[in-house]
């Protein structure tokens, strides 16, 4: 599992303005796993893309290598 | 009417796909040969360090063509899943290594990537359906839908349609549920 969180982090760095600030950790709850994603506020723009097509790129990716059932959630660092 | 109108509503996302390959070349001819070979350096050590997290064998393969990086993995089984149903991981990969490539050259890269050489065996795949399915609208004077497509793929079977006399395409529908109708000629 922690495989998928390093390839999503690699994923995430190589298009943001501040790599450094990627994090990605694996929350398991009741409904299931979840990768969160944190990245720089001034990044969020960048990983969720126009439309969220930058965000649906990633949950494909990681939908195709680490099979279904794992959710990827861009989480707002502000809150 | 509406018939006409339809036929003059061209999909944007196909138009885009047909930049993609059709006007590369003079979009891209202000950038040298050194900013594409740039880009496939960039794509290769993004998509290196994936298949080294992920322990996938795979052989990364830099090319330039036609006034785009080309980037090509062949290797084990386990590329399979990065290409997934209907090629959509390929799809989003390529969004994303285009993504990381802008990050660095600061120009929106139009790299293609090529996983398992899936885009080269699904391109022969659908000019055949494409230019068999126009021969049968031809004779039997009927329209016929294909199931969906992604923009790609509705892009190569337009291209071998529009190669069949008498007959043309169109698509319809909303992603990802779109797709092509071949139709005989008004």
């Amino acid at each position: 599992m922690s495989l998928l969180a390093d390839a999503l982090e690699h994923l995430v760095r190589g298009i943001v303005d501040h790599p450094d600030d990627v994090r990605v950790t694996l929350v398991t709850t009741r409904r299931g796993r979840t990768l969160e994603v944190h990245v720089h506020p001034d990044d969020l723009g960048k990983v969720i893309g126009r439309g969220g097509r930058t965000a649906t790129a990633l949950r494909t990716v990681m939908a195709g290598i680490g099979g279904r059932g794992v959710r990827v959630d861009v989480v707002d660092t502000d809150r | 009417m509406s018939e006409t109108l339809q036929a003059a509503e061209v999909d944007a996302t196909e138009v885009e796909a047909a930049e993609d390959t059709v006007e590369a070349e003079p979009k891209t001819r202000g950038s040298s040969e050194d900013l594409l070979v740039q880009e496939g350096d960039i794509a290769g050590d993004y998509l290196e360090r994936l298949l080294d997290l992920l322990d996938y064998d795979g052989d990364i393969d830099l090319d330039v063509e036609a006034g785009r990086a080309i980037v090509s993995i062949d290797g084990g089984e386990d590329l399979e899943k990065l290409v997934g149903t209907r090629g959509t991981v390929l799809e989003s990969l390529q969004e994303l290594t285009r993504l990381a490539v802008q990050q660095e050259t600061g120009v929106r890269s139009r790299l293609m990537l090529d996983v398992a050489g899936w885009r080269a065996g699904r391109r022969a795949e659908l000019a055949e359906l494409g230019r068999t399915t126009a021969e049968k609208v031809l004779s039997s004077g009927e329209r016929i839908r294909l199931h969906p497509m992604t923009p790609f793929e509705r892009k190569v079977v337009h291209d071998a349609v529009a190669a069949v006399a008498g007959v043309h395409s169109e698509s319809e529908g909303e992603e990802p549920q779109r797709r092509v109708v071949i139709l005989p000629q008004a």
